[in-house]
Parts: C-alpha cells; sequence; structure tokens
C-alpha cells in the first residue's frame, strides 16, 4: 500500500499537519486521530526500512541559483537507521501517550498538529544527506519546538520560554550557518559524503574554525554550555512533548549531527567537545540537585546525559555516543511520560515533595519509572549500564580528569534520580492530590510498558531487532575492546560503576528518607543549598544582559536615529519647516475634486518636466 | 487574442476603473464592484502570464513590438515584456494588489470612492512598472503610483500623517527626481544609437561601454536616488513614519511592491548596463546595507509600536537585498530577487494582520497588549506565520534570499556575513518578542477593561481571504523555491551578473561515494 522509502516517510507527517491546519482545527479528536494513524505509518515503513529492505539515497533538485544548489537529498547509512528508530518507534509511543494526556485540552488540533509538524522537521534532520538540508529541518525543528512549549500561552511562563527556546537556539544556529557557509565555500560541496571524500584525502583542508562553527549548532540545538538556558525553562509545555522533543529526540540532534559529520571536526575541537560535554554532566547534575519540579529534574538530568553523549563524542567513540542516544531516549522519554502520567494522576501536581506514596496509586507508573531509573543510574543488565559503562571505560583509557568528572556526574546521577523516586512513588502522600491519584488510562501507561522493556533489552547486542541497530555502534564498541587496557578498564568499572549506582541511590534513599514533604538538603545544610542553587546562576545572567544591554544599546541607536538622522538630516533645517508648513496647509482644505485635480496636475507635471526636459 | 496584449490589459483595466469610479461619483456600491473588477483581472492577468510564461532567446515572453509614442526620437517607445526577473514581480503585484483591494473594499474608509480610485491608480502604476521594457515609462508607471500614496496619507492617514506625508513626499521625490537624472544622464551618455529600451540599450552598451568615469557617476545617481526610495541607510527615516501613518491596503501595497521598483531598477538596468559602475560602488553599498541590516536592526529592537516595528523591520530586510545586489552575482541577486517577492507578500500580510490587532485592542502599542491568541486564534495563527516568513524560517521563500544572499557575500567576506547574518538573531528577538506581547499570556489591565465593553473577534471569513492569499503563495514559493528560483536564475544569468562558485579540492575517483544523485556525472 505504501511505498516504504525515505521520502514516503518524511512526507506523511507534512500531509497530516496540513490536513489538521486546514480541516480540523476545531475537531480536536479526528485531528489527534490523524496525528496518531501518521504517527504509526510513520512508525511501520520506517520499521519495514530498519529491519528490512535498507533505505535508497535519492536527491531532489529544490533550488538553484548559480553554483548554489540546495538539494533534499536522502542518505541511509547505519546511523540513519537507528535515529530513525528513535524518532519514529519512540515518537509513534509518545504520540499515542498524548491521546491520553491532552484528552481535554482547548487546544487539542493544535497540539496535534505540532507534534505532525515537527515528527516532519525530525526526520528531515534525520534523512538530510548534505548540509544545507539539515540546516533548513534544524529551524524547523526549532519552531515545532516553539510552538509546542507555547501550547499554554496564555501563561507568562511558557509565552517566555517559548522565546527563549528559539531565540537561544538561534544563537547556536547563527554560528552553525556561518560554519556551513565556511564548509560549503572552503570545500566546494554541502553532501555529507562527498565531504567525506574529501576530508579523507585533503585533511589539510579540515581547520579548526570549521568545527568550531559547525560546533554551535550542535550547541545551541543539544543545550550544552553555555546556550543550556533554554531546555529547563522549555519544561513549560507539555509532558509528552517534553519527552519526545526535549528528552528523546531534537535535543539528542545535535549529536546526531556531529556523528553525520564527524570526519569534519578536528582533534582540537573534539578536546573541546570532551571537556563542554563532561563539564555539562556534572554541572547539569548539580543543578537536578536542588530542583523540586518533577520534570525539571528530569530536565537537568538530560543536560547531563546529553553531556556524556558529547564526552563519548569527543572521545572518539562515535557509535557510543550513539548508543547512549539511543538507551536514553528509551529510558529518559520512559520517565518523562512517567512524570507526565504523575502530573495527570496528581491534577497537574509536579512538585515532588507534594507527591508521595504513589506506588500504591499508580502501580504501572512506579514500576515503570522505577526501571528508567535503574537504567538511568547504571544498575546491570539494564540498557543505560550498558552505553554508559561503554563511555566511562572510554574516559578512563584516555584521559584520567575526565574520568574523575564524569564517574563523580555518575554518583550524582543516581543521587538525585533517587531522590525523586523515593519521594515520589514511596511513602505516604503529601497532598490531597497524591493521595486521591489514579493510575492512568491504557492509552497512556501502555507506553511506559513498550518503553520499559525497551529500557531493559535496549542494550543487548544479539537481542534479535535490537542487534539491527547495533550496526551503528559496532564499530566503536570493536574499537574500544581493542584498546590497550580495556580488560582491566573494565573490571575496574564493573567495581567503580556498582559502587556509583550503590552509593547514589542508597545514599539518597537514607538522605532523603521515602515520601518525604521536606527537602533535607535545604533543612539540614541550608548554606550548602544556598551554594548548590547559585549553580543556576547562568539565568539571572542572561536576563541581566537582555535587559542592561541589547534593550540599552537599542534605545540609545534608536535615539541617535531619531535626534539625527530623522531630526537633524530631515526635519533640522529651516527651509524644510518651511515647506512643512506649506504642504500641510495644501493638504488641510481639500475635497474630492480638489485631490484628483492635484493627482492630475503631479502626473502631467512630471510627465512634461520629463519630457521638456529631454526635449 | 494576440498574447501580447496581455500586459497593456493588466494596467489599462484598473486605470480604466478608477476612471469609472471618478465618473460614477459617490456610488459607494457601484465603486466596490469595479474595484473588483480592477483589482482581481490584473491577479489573473498576472496569473496567466506565470503559468504560461516561455521565454525566447532574448529572455522576454509576451513582448510586444515598440509602439511610437510620438517622442521616439529620444528613444521612447511603449513597449511591454516580462522576463524572468520581471516576472515574479509582475506577480507579486497582481497578488498583493487583489489582497490590498478586498481589503481596501471592505475597509469602510470615508470617501470609500476615492480611496478606491486612488488605490486602483497606484496599482495601474505597479501592474505597469514591471511590465515595461521602457525606461521612460517604467519611471512613468512608478510616479503613477506614488503620487496617490502621499494623498492617501494624507487624507486616510492616522494621527502623524502630516508629518508623515510631507516626510515621504520630499524624500521620495527627491530619489524619484535623483533616478531621473540617471536615467537620463545614462542616455545621453550612450550617445546617437542610445535607447530607453532595456533590451536595446543593454545590447548596445554591452558592444559601446560608458566611460568608467561617467559610469561611476551615472551609477551613484541611480543608487541614491532608487536607493532613497527603498530605504536605504541613512534616508530610511521616511519609510516607518509613512507605513506607519498610511492606511493599510496602501502601506501594504506601498512596503510589499512599490517599494520594489528601486532594487528592481538597479538589478534590471542600472548594474548590468553599467558594471564598471556598479563595481566602484560595490564596497559602499555593502557597508550602507549593513547599517540596514544591523543599526536599524537595534532600532527595531526598541519600538513598542507594532506598526514602526513593522516598518522598521522592513527597512532594515531591505539591507539584505542591497547586500545581494553589491555582490553582483548571479547568487546574490538572484537571492536579492527571491527576497524581494518573499518580503514582498510577507510585509503586505504583516501590514494586514497589524490593522487587525489594532482593531481588536484598540492600541498598537505593543506592551498594552496581551492574551489575543484566546480571543483570536486564526489571527494569532496568521500572525505566527507572517512573523517566522519575516524572520526568515526555511519554508519561506524570505529564508532562501537571505540564505543565497549569505552565500554570495561569503565570496567577499565570511566577516561580513557574521555581521549581517546577526540580523537573523535580531529579526528573531524581535518578531517573537511582538508574537509574545500581543498574543500570549494575559491582557493587559487596559485592554481587559476595553474588551469589557467591545469583546474581540476572530477573523470572518472576509478578513480571512486577503491574508489566505498572501500565505498561500508564501508556501508555494516556499516549498517549492524553483517555481520562481528557475527563470530567475537563467535571467539574472543573462544580465551578466557574476559567477561565483566555490573552488571544490581534486578528490580521486577510486573512492566511492555512497551517494547515487539523480543528476549525470
Amino acid at each position: 500500500m505504501f511505498d516504504a522509502s525515505m521520502p514516503t516517510i518524511l512526507l506523511t507527517p507534512l500531509i497530516s499537519a496540513v490536513i489538521i491546519a486546514l480541516l480540523l482545527r476545531r475537531q480536536g479528536n479526528l485531528a489527534a486521530g490523524v496525528s496518531v494513524a501518521a504517527a504509526g505509518i510513520i512508525c511501520v515503513l520506517s520499521l519495514k526500512l530498519i529491519f528490512g529492505e535498507e533505505g535508497l539515497n535519492t536527491s531532489y533538485k529544490w533550488l538553484e541559483l548559480g553554483a548554489l544548489q540546495i538539494n533534499l537529498g536522502f542518505l541511509w547509512d547505519a546511523n540513519t537507521a537507528t535515529m530513525l528508530f528513535v524518532v519514529a518507534f519512540v515518537g509513534f509511543w509518545i504520540h499515542v501517550f498524548s491521546l491520553g494526556y491532552m484528552h481535554n485540552d482547548e487546544g487539542k488540533a493544535r497540539y496535534f498538529g505540532g507534534l505532525s509538524i515537527f515528527m516532519f522537521s525530525m526526520l528531515g534532520i534525520v534523512f538530510a544527506d548534505n548540509l544545507f538540508m539539515i540546516f533548513i529541518f534544524w529551524e524547523l525543528v526549532g519552531f515545532s519546538s516553539y510552538m509546542l512549549i507555547a501550547h499554554y500561552h496564555k501563561t507568562d511562563e511558557a509565552s517566555r520560554a517559548c522565546r527563549k527556546a528559539f531565540i537561544v537556539n538561534r544563537v547556536g544556529d547563527l554560528g552553525f550557518v556561518l560554519g556551513i557557509l565556511l564548509t560549503f565555500w572552503s570545500l566546494g560541496t554541502a553532501n555529507i559524503s562527498e565531504l567525506q571524500a574529501i576530508a579523507t584525502q585533503h585533511p589539510d583542508k579540515i581547520t579548526n574554525t570549521i568545527g568550531l562553527l559547525l560546533m554551535c549548532g550542535f550547541i545551541g540545538k543539544s543545550a550544552q554550555f553555555p546556550l543550556h538556558v533554554w531546555l529547563p525553562d522549555a519544561m513549560a509545555g507539555p509532558t509528552p512533548v517534553s519527552a519526545l522533543i526535549h528528552a528523546a529526540t531534537m535535543v539528542a540532534a545535535g549529536i546526531y549531527f556531529l556523528i553525520r559529520i564527524q570526519f569534519l571536526i578536528t582533534t582540537d575541537v573534539l578536546t573541546l567537545i570532551v571537556w563542554l560535554g563532561a563539564a555539562m554532566a556534572l554541572y547539569a547534575g548539580i543543578c537536578a540537585l536542588t530542583q523540586r519540579d518533577i520534570k525539571k529534574i528530569l530536565a537537568y538530568s538530560t543536560l547531563s546525559q546529553l553531556g556524556y553523549m558529547s564526552a563519548a563524542f569527543g572521545l572518539g567513540y562515535t557509535g557510543i555516543a550513539l548508543f547512549h542516544l539511543t538507551t536514553h531516549a528509551f529510558f529518559k522519554a520512559l520517565m518523562f511520560l512517567g512524570s507526565g502520567s504523575v502530573i495527570y494522576g496528581c491534577h497537574h501536581e509536579q512538585d515532588i515533595f507534594k507527591m508521595g506514596g504513589l506506588y500504591k496509586r499508580m502501580p504501572v507508573t512506579a514500576f515503570t519509572f522505577g526501571i528508567g531509573v535503574l537504567a538511568i543510574s547504571g544498575v546491570p543488565f539494564l540498557s543505560g549500564f550498558f552505553s554508559k559503562d561503554a563511555i566511562l571505560i572510554a574516559a578512563n583509557l584516555k584521559s584520567t580528569p575526565i574520568f574523575l568528572v564524569l564517574m563523580a556526574a555518575a554518583v550524582l546521577t543516581a543521587f538525585y534520580m533517587g531522590r525523586l523516586y523515593w519521594i515520589t512513588f514511596l511513602g505516604k502522600s503529601n497532598s490531597e492530590h497524591a493521595e486521591h491519584a489514579k493510575e492512568t488510562p491504557v492509552v497512556m501507561w501502555l507506553p511506559l510498558v513498550v518503553l520499559a522493556t525497551l529500557s531493559i533489552i535496549g542494550g543487548y547486542q544479539n537481542f534479535p531487532y535490537i542487534k539491527e541497530l547495533f550496526h551503528a555502534f559496532h564499530g566503536s564498541l570493536e574499537k574500544l575492546h581493542h584498546e590497550e587496557g580495556h580488560d582491566a578498564a573494565h573490571n575496574l568499572l564493573l567495581v567503580l560503576g556498582t559502587v556509583a549506582w550503590v552509593v547514589g541511590l542508597g545514599g539518597s534513599y537514607i538522605f532523603y528518607k521515602a515520601g518525604s514533604s521536606m527537602d533535607n538538603l535545604e533543612r539540614q545544610q541550608p548554606k550548602l543549598f544556598g551554594i548548590l542553587r547559585k549553580a543556576l546562576f547562568f539565568d539571572p545572567l542572561y536576563n541581566f544582559y537582555v535587559a542592561k544591554i541589547q534593550n540599552k544599546v537599542a534605545d540609545i541607536i534608536d535615539v541617535i536615529d531619531k535626534l539625527i538622522i530623522q531630526g537633524v538630516l530631515v526635519r533640522g533645517s529651516a527651509g524644510i519647516l518651511y515647506v512643512t508648513g506649506l504642504f500641510t496647509r495644501m493638504l488641510h482644505g481639500g475635497n474630492l475634486q480638489y485631490y484628483s485635480f492635484w493627482v492630475a496636475i503631479g502626473v502631467l507635471i512630471l510627465g512634461a518636466f520629463a519630457l521638456g526636459w529631454i526635449g | 487574442m494576440n498574447e501580447t496584449l496581455i500586459l497593456p490589459l493588466a494596467f489599462l483595466i484598473p486605470l480604466i476603473c478608477a476612471l469609472g469610479i471618478l465618473i460614477m461619483g459617490q456610488e459607494e456600491r457601484a465603486a466596490k464592484s469595479l474595484a473588483g473588477i480592477g483589482f482581481g483581472t490584473p491577479f489573473l492577468i498576472s496569473l496567466y502570464t506565470f503559468l504560461k510564461f516561455e521565454p525566447g532567446d532574448d529572455g522576454y515572453d509576451y513582448l510586444m513590438e515598440p509602439v511610437n509614442t510620438g517622442l521616439q526620437q529620444f528613444g521612447i517607445h511603449f513597449q511591454m515584456g516580462l522576463n524572468g526577473v520581471s516576472l515574479p514581480l509582475f506577480c507579486l503585484a497582481g497578488i498583493v494588489g487583489l489582497a490590498a483591494g478586498i481589503t481596501a473594499i471592505r475597509s469602510n474608509a470615508e470617501r470609500l470612492p476615492l480611496y478606491l480610485f486612488l488605490l486602483l491608480l497606484m496599482h495601474g502604476g505597479l501592474m505597469g512598472i514591471f511590465a515595461s521594457v521602457d525606461i521612460f515609462f517604467f519611471y512613468f508607471f512608478h510616479e503613477l503610483a506614488l503620487i496617490p500614496t502621499f494623498i492617501m496619507i494624507g487624507i486616510w492617514g492616522s494621527a502623524e500623517r502630516q508629518i508623515a506625508a510631507i516626510e515621504m513626499t520630499i524624500y521620495l521625490t527627491l530619489g524619484a527626481l535623483v533616478s531621473l537624472l540617471g536615467i537620463i544622464a545614462l542616455y545621453l551618455a550612450g550617445g546617437e544609437e542610445a535607447s530607453l529600451s532595456m533590451i536595446k540599450m543593454a545590447s548596445h552598451l554591452a558592444e559601446n561601454p560608458i566611460s568608467p568615469d561617467s559610469q561611476k557617476t551615472i551609477f551613484g545617481l541611480l543608487l541614491f536616488g532608487l536607493g532613497i526610495l527603498v530605504s536605504l541607510f541613512p534616508t530610511h527615516s521616511w519609510a516607518p513614519r509613512g507605513y506607519g501613518s498610511a492606511p493599510t491596503s496602501n502601506a501594504m501595497l506601498h512596503a510589499g511592491v512599490l517599494k520594489k521598483f528601486g532594487i528592481y531598477g538597479l538589478i534590471q538596468i542600472a548594474a548590468p548596463m553599467l558594471p564598471s559602475g556598479a563595481e566602484s560602488w560595490s564596497t559602499s553599498l555593502v557597508w550602507l546595507a549593513l547599517g540596514n541590516v544591523v543599526l536599524i536592526g537595534f532600532v527595531v529592537l526598541a519600538q513598542r509600536d507594532l506598526k514602526q516595528m513593522i516598518g522598521f523591520g522592513s527597512v532594515m530586510h531591505m539591507g539584505y537585498c542591497f547586500l545581494g545586489l553589491a555582490t553582483l552575482s548571479v547568487i546574490g541577486v538572484g537571492g536579492a530577487v527571491m527576497l524581494m517577492v518573499a518580503h514582498g507578500m510577507s510585509i503586505a500580510l504583516l501590514f494586514l494582520l497589524a490593522k487587525y490587532v489594532q482593531n481588536r485592542t484598540g492600541t498598537l502599542e505593543m506592551p498594552e497588549m496581551g492574551g489575543l491568541a484566546t480571543k483570536a486564534p486564526v489571527l494569532a495563527a496568521f500572525f505566527v506565520v507572517a512573523t517566522m516568513a519575516s524572520i526568515g524560517l526555511p519554508g519561506f521563500a524570505n529564508f532562501l534570499g537571505e540564505f543565497s544572499i549569505f552565500n554570495a557575500l561569503w565570496k567577499h567576506s565570511g566577516w561580513l556575513v557574521a555581521l549581517a547574518a546577526s540580523g537573523i538573531l535580531i529579526s528573531a528577538i524581535y518578531g517573537l518578542r511582538a508574537v509574545s506581547n500581543i498574543f500570549f499570556g494575559e491582557p493587559s489591565a487596559k485592554l481587559a477593561k476595553h474588551w469589557e465593553n467591545e469583546a474581540p473577534r476572530d477573523l470572518d471569513l472576509w478578513d480571512r481571504i486577503p491574508a489566505l492569499l498572501l500565505i498561500c503563495f508564501m508556501l508555494i514559493i516556499g516549498m517549492r523555491p524553483m517555481t520562481i528560483s528557475e527563470n530567475i536564475n537563467k535571467h539574472v544569468k543573462d544580465l551578466s551578473y557574476k559567477d561565483i562558485a566555490p573552488d571544490k579540492p581534486e578528490v580521486s575517483t577510486g573512492m566511492p561515494t555512497k551517494t547515487n544523485l539523480h543528476k549525470g556525472h
């Protein structure tokens, strides 16, 4: 029935979005149906490609001006397949979850239309075979993110957050677009395969500047330092959006992009990326520690995990970065949807200290969420263990300081995730809402079960189907395996890794107590808590910049424009003032005939003037 | 029917309808019907010319034989035709004209017949500008469109109208006069064989180029004359104020179409005929255009008034068109033409929507608004679309124009591109701030009070039609740019702009590449 090719997959969500925008604005349920159906078709067709026939590379000319040619091209390789699985499969289940979560929402049609636009944009990045096309869909992804964060536009929080997300991303995109231009004009092409050929044969042409500028795009989209500020605020959007866009797929697009263009990144830039990533892994963990909002904790945790991915990439193990991207997509989407389930069950309560004891009332949510927590903490036999372990081994072999930072971040991860879990799900209820919470309907818990399953099996490279995803990881895993000292590092990690999650999860249980209604850290160590809160100093810094610098400069230039250019140059001279008075009088006393006459005279005079002049 | 007659019809019909309204006097209904014909027909004609466009070897289609005007001793003939560059602008005039026309017919303006008369006159001029092959008529039609503008602002404009009308009149008359001087100088410098036909003059000058010194002077006249008309920095101040106080349909036509006259003239006439003149002004033009983009960009950020913001934003985006032109390359000039078309539609849409917003909030001060999305979701959606288009979101042709221009400018200097590209950030900041201020959050206390007396309604069908018309064409070009870019690319090459290309390092063929592109190897 459907041709399972990349262009068909790409166009399906666009058609869905167009149908919703044109016809189904007021029919929320139908719109939801169309959007979920589109996601279903994408999912089925993608699975066919991933586990079956393989995509066929194609390219269509889209714009041509002189030597500038922009193609819409489709590039299929192991990376495409894995990323497509994440986007199509996880995306589909998040669509299903949304059916329940957004059930009574006023703007349901707008929401599902937005999801379809997002799927379209994200798939464009996954398939793109050239930098121009990546940039086009990059921006579109930013727009869909903007639109979906703005879903609850009545609140000031959402109104500010959507703007912040788009603008901070554009800061990154500014560097990104310059990087693309530099690449195109210095290497002569924007096509990824051609660029790879050039990079292999002319390594001298690949400069640090190219890598640095292209990296800006990654920093914006994957919310890495110093452009990370938008992601926690983006939690103002509906929770399934946070799961899909701000955890599993879009923010990971930055890493995916780096992997696509890995040959354009020089060693120096790689070193920078490792350090940025490791620092982010730790820093975001510290920020997560003092949050009370369940979604914000998860948001900072996402930042931290993205830091792991970029560290893996920077260490030269691109496949392992993609591996962690994949497992993270499973368990983080799971936990975000789980938090959505909790929020839904508790009537939009998001403060974990007002929850507690939910395991009795929401058993499926509590159980699946628990799997997510164990997976992210690196508990053995779950997917997160394998990918995180690989990253830590790689760090251990390459650089001790990086390793130490990432280890500290690993302990911290288990600690803050434990804090979240114990307080939210165990103990007794701390509010009315939590007391009367009910397990969510099947459309909401089924996706949790599916994602929980993936979070368990996602790390086994011999598991049916999962092994197909591993084609993209094999190279790096093999490379790591054959590094000198791998076995020793592996054994060391078995011990240290266990220490990390045991200390983290256990420590948080002892320190915070199950179902606590107060932040023990804040109560017992107010000073330390205060210092940790200071870690969030970036937001005030940016606000200061906007209010005191950007707006001031704008006002000053505006005044200069008004005073000097408009004032002095235009209306300053007496002569012009005289003319002003004259014209004003002319324009004042008029009727139809007079003005018509004026037009006629004007045209005639000008015509005659021109003719007379020439004659 | 002789196909070449279709172009004169495009400007004659609005003019005849205008005349009809004049004769009918105060008959409002008749005036409305006539205006409907006067704006509808050129739109249909422009679509027809677009769909049937098949340029000959000279790059023109619908080219009529030159008609003697009695002034042939001055090289003036009446001749019309369309080429790859004028065609999309001709269609732009048709599309925006219809949108503005519908808006005007429904505007309940005082003395509506007079208003429609003037707007039709303006529209006749606009349809004439881009169809003209003869430079004299090209100029004449501009004047025809310009003069009604002054009057309309004077009569129907808002509070600041007198100053605005005068400032605009002074600037634009000055610009028009300087460009006229330039055109005359061009004609005189052409020598015995000179003609005011773009086709003849171009081939004549290709063989007998004007001396570099004269070229420099003449191009300078044209650049500044025409530049003033497009609000080239620092002669931009008339534009935001003029648009701000102009009645909506007039602002749509002026900012959307008429303003493109200047750059169109530079691209189609001045730069190809005076290549060395253009070359010698190129650097100065880059800096002035950067003034438009960066300095005015900051000025836009400081605006609190919606229409002023849109007006300054338009000045800013014109800077990109000038940058494209300044590169004198196929990519840059092609990008400038794309951007002109795209910007023409998005700015017209923004002015239209600004009026809708004003009707519903009773103010143009953005900080005093808020929460309109709940009351008027369709208006909000349209406004977001218009904003996204104008800040260069891919999917709209504005992006392609800007992106091509950045590419062309890169050949000159990456630093300049970095400066120019900062505009994409600036536009995002002010564009999204406007959306948030107007539509998101809660209404301001003042606005909430205003709405107690008068609950705002969403757009009705006839409000939507002109907006949808514009959005529809914006999306068609944005999604399928080849619709217009193929013809633009071809004609810009014919105009002998530089063909710049990156140097591609040699790659040995032994290297297998994974793609199998659908193009000949």
